[in-house]
């Protein structure tokens, strides 16, 4: 075995069915003056590249799969923590981007009116409103505590832990839920 | 060129031409919620803040070409430029459609090409008052609606029915009189034959009456009950096939989100809680609201003193009615989802009970449906144990007005102000008082267990179809069965096209072989001609017509569909092969099947044509399943024909009689075939590749092993393939 794994190395040929880890010291990312995710990737350039939360929900700063414009992978990033601090900073907004994931900070309101469910949030990238046809077709709860919202539209909200929001915020929800 | 919000001055004025087109965002550039403007003019593309800012600035001959980038929950638009891409907007997903547009229209300004025009599905849809999303196909805002409309659309079933529920009114109201005769004889009895000793012919009167009033009751309560059993049956019997109704004619994409088990509940239990309602409940309601006038009328004109005190705790009743019925209604809706994820669970592990054996996962299973059931049990507790609550207080709160009556009354019968019999009476109709207010809160529970149930079935019947039949479809007729796709597109998922800008002219008769890796989208491409879905861009015509214009009906009429996963139905096999034509006669089935090389093998069966199959019936293999579905396919003598993987999960005998069938039924037909195995696609006019959604290469089997492009290499990859079989084999 150890033989053939030789062989590979030294060819040095891609095997295409293993999953290729990107180390953190060949790797930089920075935003392109037009405000692109672009980086430099074993080398080689790309001015247009693409973030994948690989498991979204568990990790949101781990296991990223970054892939050209094309959507072919490149490799993965196992945690965005070991990069330098320009890319490790562009690299985390470009994930909120992509993954635009509002973190709820406050309940307003949880309504009910004819056959929809609005919530008025606060949230830490600004107030919204999510509407809803029901509430069991369109709540996740990936973990004990944490809550995904989906609106109609497709819209999404986080509320990582709800038993940290403070009283108001928790009443609304207990009313509803 | 419609548009959504007027642009706002500030910016208006800043504009040096006319604009071609404008969209407001939901977000910054930084990702924080706020807004942006799009303006989009001959010469250049601009973004401005609200307030007529100006963020970003760009000239239209500058751009190469515009891109809505979809990320999860959001997107953003992008163009690209020779000094590379440039992020012009960002937008939540609630504005991919908009902007999607925007791009497309941006591009085609920017490349001088045909410019787009915006259609209805792309502006987003929102209420212009509430800025709710409002239903599709509907302009009327239901949160901007009263309230009310559930309840009066439950109603509107009993419509059918007002005789029979006129005469159970009627009924009632009569029985209700009656009901409050007895107390009034028993004050008689007490004031005229008791206290004065007088032992005359009134007594044996008054038990009469007494008696005659009983019997009364008994028949009306049973002829009353056997009304009401009559209509709740017919009510629930048309709710049920309205609910069933609705769900055959949502599209497909509707269950692709959705466990189908959930249903099951939906149109059974939904039904009858809205049923029990409108029957029990609105003749309850009716009749203890009568009864409720005729005792207070009764009561205050025996002593409205005492009435008002007896009265005294009814306020308090009310408020602790309307404190509870929000409560009890959430705690319904609560316990309902309980019920809905155990259905859902165990729909999911009985389908998949194969695999859960085969992995050995029974436990796991049991812990999973324990925890559902634990939390059902809890919900059940809370609901259940606060119905409980609610009525010992609310006796308890009543019977304080029992307690002042006697008091009071007694020491006025004392006083020699009132009759015993008048006491005595008093607290009877008290106490028949307290029934109805009990009720009340039963109705509550009704009422809100009905409205929510209510809620759950209109959303079905009021699901749009995703792909709905204009209102004057375009007769075809009989077909020739030319087929053109132009520039579709088409997502699962709106932000995430499966298909992408397929071109195909397919003439009539001519078999196409769709051919790609699995997720290339071939089923895709099959789904769109049967319309099963809608293409986001672009159009599919038969004979010319697009299918948009066609009927379901008379589309599906031309399509024939043999599938991977053959599903027969319960029945015989002569009604399964007849599914599509119900009249045809015996021979026609017979000839159907003996084309489908499957006559041989059903008359050997001991049943015959009459055996039973479906989930109850006869096991059948994979191949004569295939075949009979063949058979079904060709006595409905479509014009079109999808054979969709048709020979993927059968031997190499079997496929060659299934190949064999398939020959003579393509035969005069335009023929889409997927096949894994591309030697099966070798008849094939012409082979389609399909890659990512598009269509790389057309052409023959030769021209395209010559071309050695992208079909060469599947042909070369299922080679090694087979020969690594045939080492296997040997």
């Amino acid at each position: 075995m150890s033989v053939i794994n030789g062989i590979i190395d030294e060819l040095d040929v891609k095997d295409p069915y293993e999953i290729h880890i990107l180390e953190p010291s060949m790797v930089s990312f920075s935003r392109s003056q037009g405000g692109v995710f672009q980086g430099v990737i074993e080398g080689k350039t790309f001015e247009e590249l693409i973030l994948y939360r690989i498991f979204p929900f568990q990790y949101t700063t781990q296991y990223i799969s970054v892939r050209n414009s094309k959507g072919e992978e490149l490799g993965v990033v196992l945690d965005i923590d070991q990069l330098d601090e320009e890319s490790r900073t562009e690299i985390d907004n470009e994930l909120k981007f992509r993954y635009f994931l509002p973190l709820v900070t406050r309940i307003d309101s949880i309504k009910q009116k004819a056959d929809l469910w609005i919530w008025e949030l606060q949230t830490n990238l600004g107030p919204t409103r999510i509407v809803m046809r029901n509430l069991h077709e369109h709540m996740q709860y990936p973990s004990a505590n944490r809550i995904i919202l989906t609106d109609i539209n497709g819209k999404r909200c986080e509320i990582r832990d709800w038993t940290s929001l403070d009283g108001h915020s928790r009443s609304q929800l207990k009313d509803a839920l | 060129m419609p548009i959504l919000d007027k642009l706002p001055r500030a910016i208006e004025d800043q504009l040096t031409e006319e604009p071609l087109f404008h969209a407001v965002s939901d977000l910054m550039k930084d990702g924080q919620f706020g807004q942006q403007w799009l303006v989009l003019t001959e010469q250049e593309v601009s973004v401005w803040g609200t307030d007529g800012e100006l963020v970003l600035k760009l000239a239209v001959s500058y751009i190469t070409e515009v891109r809505a980038v979809g990320g999860v929950g959001g997107g953003s638009l992008l163009a690209d430029t020779p000094s590379g891409p440039i992020i012009l907007i960002r937008y939540t997903a609630s504005l991919t459609s908009i902007f999607g547009f925007a791009s497309k229209l941006i591009g085609a300004v920017a490349k001088g090409e045909e410019r787009p025009t915006v259609s209805e599905k792309e502006l987003p849809r929102n209420c212009p008052k509430c800025r709710n999303p409002l239903p599709d196909g509907s302009q009327a805002c239901p949160v901007c609606k009263s309230n009310s409309r559930v309840l009066s659309r439950m109603l509107s079933y009993a419509k059918p029915y007002k005789m029979q529920m006129l005469a159970a009114v009627i009924m009632l109201i009569f029985t209700t009189l009656v009901e409050l005769i007895p107390p009034f004889l028993t004050k008689m009895m007490v004031d005229d034959v008791l206290t004065p000793m007088n032992m005359g012919s009134t007594l044996l009167w008054i038990v009469i009456g007494l008696a005659a009033t009983s019997l009364m009751i008994t028949l009306m309560q049973t002829v009353r009950g056997m009304i009401g059993v009559w209509i709740g049956s017919k009510i629930m019997g048309d709710l049920r096939h309205d609910v069933y109704q609705s769900l055959m004619k949502l599209s497909l994409s509707f269950f692709d989100r959705r466990q189908s088990s959930q249903f099951i509940g939906r149109v059974n239990n939904d039904s009858e809680a809205m049923r029990q309602f409108m029957t029990d409940g609105v003749v309850w309601v009716t009749g203890e609201a009568l009864r409720v006038i005729v005792i207070f009328v009764i009561m205050f004109n025996l002593d409205w003193k005492l009435t008002l005190l007896a009265m005294l705790p009814m306020p308090f009743m009310i408020v602790l009615s309307s404190v509870l019925w929000p409560m009890i209604g959430r705690r319904w809706y609560q316990q309902w989802r309980s019920i809905f994820r155990l259905n859902a669970l165990v729909g999911d592990s009985l389908q998949g009970i194969r695999v859960v054996k085969a992995f050995g996962q029974e436990n796991t299973e049991m812990s999973r449906y324990s925890v559902a059931n634990k939390d059902l049990v809890r919900n059940n507790i809370r609901i259940e144990g606060l119905w409980q609550g609610i009525f010992p207080v609310f006796a308890l709160v009543a019977g304080v007005g029992t307690l002042l009556t006697w008091y009071y009354g007694g020491s006025k019968v004392l006083g020699g102000e009132i009759s015993t019999g008048t006491l005595i009476a008093m607290v009877t109709y008290l106490g028949m008082l307290l029934g109805p207010l009990q009720w009340v809160s039963q109705m509550i529970n009704w009422a809100s267990h009905a409205l929510s149930a209510a809620d759950r079935v209109f959303e079905i019947m009021d699901t749009p179809s995703d792909v709905p039949d204009t209102a004057n479809p375009t007769e075809l007729g009989r077909v020739k069965g030319d087929v053109e796709f132009k520039q579709v597109t088409y997502g699962y998922e709106k932000h995430h096209p499966v298909l992408k800008n397929v071109n195909l002219k397919v003439a009539a008769g001519e078999m196409i072989g769709l051919v790609g890796h699995s997720g290339a989208g071939k089923s895709t491409f099959i789904n769109m001609i049967c319309r099963f879905y809608d293409s986001d861009e672009g159009t599919i015509t038969i004979d010319g017509t697009d299918i948009r214009n066609i009927s379901q009906r008379d589309l599906r009429k031309q399509i024939g569909v043999v599938l991977q996963e053959t599903f027969l139905f319960d029945g015989t096999i002569a009604e399964n092969i007849a599914y599509s034509k119900p009249d045809a006669t015996k021979l026609e089935i017979m000839r159907a099947a003996k084309i489908a090389n499957a006559h041989d093998f059903i008359v050997q069966l001991p049943d015959g044509y009459d055996t039973r199959v479906g989930e109850r019936g006869h096991k059948l293999s994979g191949g004569e399943k295939q075949r009979v579905a063949i058979a079904r396919a060709i006595i409905h003598d479509p014009r079109i024909l999808i054979l969709d993987e048709a020979t993927a999960s059968v031997d190499t005998v079997t496929e060659r009689q299934i190949q064999e069938a398939i020959s003579r039924l393509v035969k005069g037909r335009t023929t889409f075939a997927i096949a894994h195995r591309l030697s099966t696609l070798r008849n094939a006019d012409r082979l389609v590749v399909l890659e990512r959604g598009k269509i790389i290469e057309v052409g023959t089997h030769e021209e395209l092993l010559t071309a050695k492009g992208a079909y060469f290499k599947l042909v070369e990859a299922q080679k090694e393939m087979s020969k690594i079989k045939g080492v296997e084999n040997a």
